[in-house]
């Protein structure tokens, strides 16, 4: 039995209406690269930050090194040995790698000077030691995203870790990055004898590096294996896989006419690289396209560029048969098109204005609503949102109330009714049933089939597969922007479709075809 | 009692928090004065008194009053759509000398044409340099407050420039000042030797508009939906950047016709008094009256008291700096507010989730 690093017991961890973190009990070895796998919102990271002291946990204990931690602060877990490496990178832009690395720790000139040469030393001395290679003058600004992780790395490092924490690190990384990442991991296990958990939701990530692996789902630790004993698919289904709760709904009807068409498209993210690429697809009248793809494969900005939120770089997307070429969101929603956003508070909802407000925008300039055009008519306005609200079965203080007071599932039931009010021949909907509670998730399901049956064309895009399986007619896999997989729902397993979204198989397996 | 429509709107909350704070800068204020050697009673005696002792200086805050109306009415309309118009200084002086210059420019004509056309000049003008900031923020992301500041200062040496130079006034003792308006173009005095000029009403008239066009109708809604989630209301078919530009250009244009009705109201010419920083002032009332059309407009007069009282004080020796110290401290309190409550419920949150995990873990240990 080695030596353990990091012990977590019966941690539970709760946030106002969220148990984050659910009696999870946890032994992580000394010398060992443990990868923590999980959906969003699994509780992955809300555990990382208890050990690096950013969070105190409501209940249980943690234990580094064998001692137990009585006080939780990241000045704390840092002299017990603790580094992480957040999502986000914290760096000061404007300062040299050298200068970045030995902050909070500076070496001093007479006492209270600052001393960039000894601070450059210093960083040498690192790079050399670790053969972590960084030119210790460089700005951080002008550095690529990749060396800058390495400086958090080097960072951490400065500051005597031995467990080093990263939180879903290739996130940020190309390819080749990735490769580079996982080649200093090893050197700092291997000869330095460094603890690594890294936290990711790619498979093949795990299977590369880690020694073990522990599923969070939930909240709860689900499982926790020698990576060996362990295939993607496995992972896959203990990360994805719950029993399906519900009895397949009725779908009726054929489908009909192309309503949602996209070609060759391409689209950048937020950082400039491709995150749709080449993809295309085609959603007809009463029929429901689910994409099964894990979180930041481009589904997201392929959503996005469809409903005008985001610019295409190349491609052609027509909504019943009109190109949306330089369209916006507003003329898109005019050729007939409704979205559910997959955030609902930074895209759906404006969680300062009522109820009401949010229920009427997009229809509030039609005439009913107007008197002289201009004139809001607040009691006909106030009429409509009351029927809206008990259509859709909100529950809460009313229409007077701030959205922002609701609890995420009538939130989102608000945005549901809101896009689903406008009756339009195409709706997008993206994680229509995030952090939304069983009884809600049941009846915004029932709806959108609904929708279907009446014939409306859906494109559906959910992290949770259950959902894309419950509701979809035709399933499309995505991985790193290209379609990998192209099914019938009835025609394919849960655990198979884990296994195409995360990766590229087509070499592999035969696809089906529709 | 909770849900009586009238004392919601009124939002106790804010009304309670509002007179603490304006309460706590007066004894703050009486503080530094008695520190001072002054008799904060005198002192704030002469204050009422300087407001209300004549019919002159009555009229000269109801002056006073309208101008931060105006002006923080303008920075409201900004805030609205989420952008803040830290420019109305330099819009209001490039107005104000404008509209002056265009009245010297067009003397002779009757005044139904020249008061008109220095409005619009003043609109104008006002507006573009508004708009510059407005675009920037729209198209480059560039930060309105960064801009706008600076526009200030050009303004300022422009305005400046323009007084000591081209349009200086032909009398070599008016040190920077344009030639003054023929006397027919002069609003007409409301209060005799007071500097409140008809052109109240038509503040009167652009304060109900902008209040009606924000609260009533639909694009003061979208403009509310803009200012709270932009991407909210990008996303539901609005166009936010127009309507950003656009309400940062009429933001612009208010500012540049205040400056129009300083000089055709009460200055008759462009010299440096046609506004002494008047539209910060106005920002910091919107401010405090967190960017609510009506208590701006009532917490205008409030402060226009204050500060035409605060002239009052300097008859018994008392500097008018404690107006501004008062102002500040208000403000300050104002937004010490939010924070307090936050951090209160903050804890108490943690608390309850404390409590809640100890009596689960209680109930474990009975049942386990």
């Amino acid at each position: 039995m080695q030596e353990l690093a990091v012990q977590f017991k019966h941690i539970s961890m709760e946030f106002p209406g969220v148990l984050a973190n659910d009696d999870v009990s946890l032994d992580i070895r000394r010398g060992e690269v443990f990868a923590l796998v999980g959906e969003n919102g699994a509780g992955k990271t809300t555990l990382m930050n208890i050990l690096y002291g950013i969070n105190e946990p409501t209940d249980g204990e943690v234990y580094i090194g064998g001692k137990k931690v009585e006080h939780f602060s990241p000045k704390n877990a840092i002299s017990l040995g603790v580094g992480m490496v957040h999502q986000h990178f914290m760096l000061v832009p404007s300062f040299t790698v050298a200068q970045n690395i030995v902050m909070s720790k500076e070496p001093r000139k007479l006492g209270f000077l600052f001393d960039n040469k000894a601070a450059e030393q210093k960083t040498r001395e690192l790079v050399d030691n670790y053969g972590l290679v960084v030119d210790s003058s460089a700005v951080v600004q002008e550095i690529s995203v990749g060396l800058q992780q390495r400086v958090e790395i080097l960072k951490t490092l400065y500051r005597g870790a031995d467990i080093l924490i990263l939180d879903e690190p290739t996130a940020v990384l190309t390819p080749q990055e990735t490769d580079e990442l996982f080649a200093v991991i090893r050197r700092v296990v291997k000869e330095h004898g460094m603890t690594v958990i890294i936290i990711t939701h790619k498979l093949y990530e795990v299977m590369a590096i880690s020694d073990r692996v522990g599923v969070m789902r939930k909240g709860r630790l689900i499982g926790v294996a020698d990576t060996c004993d362990m295939d993607e698919k496995k992972l896959a289904s203990m990360m994805v896989g719950r029993p399906v709760l519900y009895d397949r709904l009725e779908k009726t009807g054929v489908p009909g006419e192309e309503r949602i068409k996209v070609e060759d498209l391409h689209v950048l993210d937020n950082r400039g690289l491709p995150a749709v690429d080449g993809l295309s697809l085609s959603v007809r009248a009463g029929e429901v396209l689910g994409i099964a793809a894990i979180e930041g494969n481009g589904q997201s900005e392929l959503l996005e560029a469809i409903t005008g939120m985001r610019p295409i770089e190349n491609g052609e997307i027509s909504i019943c048969g009109q190109s949306i070429r330089g369209k916006d969101p507003g003329e898109i929603r005019q050729l007939g098109l409704a979205h559910i956003p997959e955030d609902r508070l930074a895209t759906g909802v404006s969680r300062d204005a009522s109820v009401t407000d949010n229920l009427i925008v997009g229809r509030h300039r039609e005439k009913a609503f107007n008197r002289f055009g201009f004139h809001q008519r607040t009691s006909t306005i106030e009429r409509y949102a009351q029927q809206v609200y008990d259509n859709f079965d909100i529950r809460g203080a009313g229409l007077e109330v701030n959205v922002g007071s609701m609890s995420g599932g009538n939130m989102q039931k608000v945005v549901v009714a809101r896009e689903f009010s406008f009756d339009t021949p195409v709706l997008i909907i993206a994680q229509p049933t995030r952090g939304v509670d069983v009884g809600a998730i049941e009846f915004i399901h029932s709806r959108i089939i609904e929708k279907r049956n009446a014939g409306c064309a859906i494109l559906l895009c959910s992290a949770d597969l259950d959902e894309v399986f419950r509701l979809s007619d035709r399933i499309i896999t995505m991985y790193e922007g290209h379609i990998t997989g192209h099914f019938k729902a009835s025609e394919i397993s849960k655990e198979e479709i884990g296994y195409y979204m995360t990766g590229d198989r087509s070499g592999e397996e035969a696809v089906y075809e529709k | 009692m909770k849900n009586n429509p009238l004392l919601k709107k009124l939002n106790l909350r804010y009304l309670v928090s509002l007179l603490i704070s304006i309460v706590l800068a007066f004894i703050i204020g009486a503080g530094i004065l008695a520190l001072s050697g002054f008799s904060p009673l005198k002192a704030y005696g002469a204050m009422l008194s300087g407001a209300f002792d004549s019919a002159r200086h009555v009229g000269d805050f109801l002056e006073y009053a309208m101008v931060l109306c105006i002006c923080g009415l303008a920075c409201v309309l900004g805030a609205r759509v989420g952008i803040f118009n830290v420019g109305g200084e330099g819009q209001l002086l490039l107005g104000a000398i404008f509209a002056c210059q265009v009245g010297i420019w067009l003397d002779g004509f009757s005044p139904w044409i020249v008061i008109p056309a220095a409005a619009l000049a003043a609109m104008i003008v006002g507006g573009f340099y508004a708009f510059i900031p407005g675009v920037l923020k729209v198209k480059v992301k560039v930060n309105e407050v960064i801009t706008t500041i600076m526009l200030n200062t050009i303004a300022a040496y422009l305005c400046q420039y323009l007084a000591k130079g081209p349009w200086k006034n032909a009398n070599k003792n008016m040190v920077a000042a344009t030639e003054q308006l023929n006397a027919q173009y002069w609003f007409g005095n409301v209060i005799p030797r007071s500097s409140l000029s008809t052109a109240i009403f038509a503040a009167a008239i652009i304060a109900f508009i902008v209040w009606y066009v924000m609260q009533k109708t639909s694009r003061g809604f979208e403009m509310r939906l803009t200012g709270q989630n932009p991407r909210f209301a990008r996303f539901s078919g609005i166009r936010t950047d127009r309507l950003v530009i656009l309400c940062m250009v009429i933001s612009g244009a208010m500012c540049g016709l205040v400056g129009m009705f300083r000089v055709y109201g009460a200055e008759h010419l462009y010299r440096d008094s046609v506004s002494r920083d008047y539209y910060f002032e106005a920002l910091m009332v919107a401010m405090i009256a967190q960017y609510k059309p009506v208590t701006v407009i009532f917490l205008s007069l409030f402060f226009a008291v204050l500060k035409i009282g605060a002239q009052g004080m300097e008859l018994i020796g008392v500097p008018s700096q404690i107006y501004l110290i008062i102002q500040t401290v208000i403000i300050f309190f104002m937004a010490a507010e939010s924070g307090i409550s936050a951090s209160l419920q903050a804890s108490a949150q943690k608390r309850k989730a404390k409590l809640a995990a100890k009596a689960r873990q209680k109930g474990d240990v009975q049942h386990g």
